[in-house]
């Protein structure tokens, strides 16, 4: 049953998986004799904003992990370009929920470190550092230290190391659950302007389904564990995006539905296709 | 909102600065010159009531100062000079300590396996104090090698260990973030291990100079040399002549005092990303 669910929903993930920019194929992954992750496939295109959403504890982290190649899945493959993903060829940036600023760097160094570890001259470092500064508004802090700026900051300095390396690919794993409800909105429309901007190909994990319509071209919705790709949404809303408007709320209903019947009727999934 | 709270703080930040305002202020400098000056004035008046020689003055304690400063001791080295050829020994062994402290202790710190296969070898020389090697130190050794083994020895595990134990520090999120860039092992000790772990060295480094200060007028006092600063007081405590050994304390407790405000300052300006400096 849940087999037929998810090969309807991955049949057009499976044409593109040649062509695409990151590509997961049947990827599952088990920590001892537990199951985390059950076949996961699913591709994303170039320059493509793909949402994944899922039950809290539905292993999203270890998914980014092995996305970024720091972890190598149990069985099946994460492609990006058609390769193997290795973080020593493959341009790939990291925004992580914890804050991940090295304390001892000032915001500066701190945006340049990823430049810095890909070896890029240091005229071209200081070009993309001040460029990129320009976009996060962090101007006139470039000599602070983490310590003396606030948690939300601290996450912006964090996502401008992510967008200065000019990486093909831009994974963020829940990156703004520890800000407050208004630093929260203002960023994600931050996030959606640096990416328009310079156009990447961002997998964007988080629990909060308005941010993923909000935000996304695409949104995956996962199971509980073992993980599985119970719905691929595509999000046919131009930006901006009102979420007050109409098309806006229904389609987070209807991601709402998804994930609420995950949570009533664990055993059924027939009825996700009809979402 | 979770603050992040960087690296290890001694004191909350609060109590740290509430200690910081108290101890420069005004008025408690005030009070310690007030303290120092009236215990200098009771002592000097309480050898008018108790004339005698096994009970000096400050005043005499400063001519000997002057003396031994200008004219030097009976052998004609002036205070300096033992005090140069004390502070050198220490040097020496300290740094021996440092370069391979540092190193053994990072790899111990990154390796715990080596660690927990090389116990029973590493950690009884650990709770042998360096003094109890002083003995072996006189047989095998001679001049500098001698002492240099035995402040070695002192200055060695609190570095040593420091190091090791400043890995666990390190967080995993920053090794992450280097990791998901590409960089290579190298890259990691270099700008993520060592840069976590240099609080705990630098920290390591004080205690060590203390051990090393410690061993080294001990050793000294032992013999067989003709300068140091422990030479010059037991030179004099077989004279019996107490005011030049109050000299020499005084200098070997202003020389530590010295070298640890050194790294004090060392400390504050490396680590002026921290909240807060170790008091």
């Amino acid at each position: 049953m849940s087999a037929q669910a998810t090969s309807q929903t991955a049949a057009p993930a499976l044409r593109a998986q040649e062509s695409a920019k990151v590509a997961a194929t049947d990827v599952s992954h088990r920590f001892g004799n537990f199951l985390v992750h059950d076949r996961l496939r699913f591709s994303v295109q170039e320059n493509e904003f793909l949402c994944i959403c899922g039950p809290s504890g539905c292993g999203k982290t270890t998914l980014l992990d092995m996305l970024a190649g720091i972890l190598m899945p149990s069985q099946g493959r994460i492609l990006i370009d058609g390769k193997p993903v290795d973080p020593k060829r493959d341009n790939i940036s990291f925004v992580f929920q914890e804050p991940s600023t090295f304390p001892w760097l000032t915001v500066w160094d701190n945006i340049a470190t990823g430049l810095r570890i890909k070896k890029t001259p240091a005229a071209e470092v200081r070009r993309k550092v001040e460029e990129i500064l320009d976009l996060v508004g962090l101007h006139g802090f470039e000599k602070h230290y983490p310590h003396q700026i606030s948690g939300g900051m601290k996450q912006r300095v964090a996502i401008a190391r992510a967008f200065a390396t000019d990486a093909d690919v831009i994974l963020m794993d829940e990156p703004f659950v520890s800000l407050d409800q208004p630093t929260r909105e203002r960023m994600q429309r931050e996030v959606l302007q640096i990416w328009e901007h310079r156009r990447r190909t961002v997998i964007f994990v988080t629990h909060n389904l308005e941010e993923a319509v909000f935000l996304g071209d695409r949104i995956i919705i996962l199971s509980a564990k073992p993980a599985r790709i119970v719905a691929d949404v595509p999000v046919p809303i131009t930006r901006p995006r009102d979420p007050l408007a109409a098309e806006f709320t229904q389609l987070r209903a209807r991601c709402a539905g998804v994930l609420h019947e995950l949570h009533t009727s664990p055993g059924d999934r027939r009825s996700q296709t009809a979402a | 909102m979770m603050e992040n709270v960087e690296a290890v703080e001694p004191l909350p930040p609060i109590a740290a600065a509430r200690w910081r305002k108290l101890s420069t202020s005004l008025p408690t400098v005030l009070w310690n010159i007030g303290v120092l000056v009236a215990v200098l004035v009771i002592w000097q008046l309480m050898t008018i009531v108790i004339a005698s020689r096994f009970f000096p003055g400050p005043l005499a304690i400063v001519q000997s100062f002057v003396e031994l400063a200008e004219n030097g001791d009976t052998g004609g080295h002036t205070l300096w000079e033992h005090s140069w050829a004390s502070l050198y020994r220490v040097l020496v062994g300290f740094g021996l300590a440092v370069i391979l402290g540092v190193p053994l202790g990072l790899l111990m710190g990154l390796y715990p396996v080596i660690y927990a296969r090389t116990r029973a070898v590493l950690e009884p020389f650990r709770f042998i104090p360096p003094i109890a090697w002083i003995p072996l130190a006189i047989i095998f050794f001679s001049g500098l090698a001698r002492f240099a083994f035995l402040i070695f020895l002192g200055a060695f595990f609190p570095i040593f260990t420091n190091s090791a134990v400043g890995v666990a520090r390190v967080e995993p999120i920053h090794r992450k973030v280097a990791m998901v860039y590409g960089a290579s092992k190298l890259w990691i000790l270099l700008h993520v291990v060592i840069p976590t772990v240099l609080p705990d060295i630098l920290g390591g480094m004080r205690v060590a100079l203390g051990a090393a200060w410690l061993t080294i007028v001990a050793a000294e006092l032992a013999g067989g040399i003709s300068l140091g600063l422990g030479r010059m007081m037991t030179n004099y405590a077989e004279l019996v002549q107490i005011p030049p050994i109050i000299v020499g304390m005084l200098i070997i407790g202003a020389i530590g005092f010295l070298m640890n405000e050194a790294l004090l300052l060392t400390e504050r300006y490396l680590f002026r990303w921290r909240w807060q400096v170790k008091l």
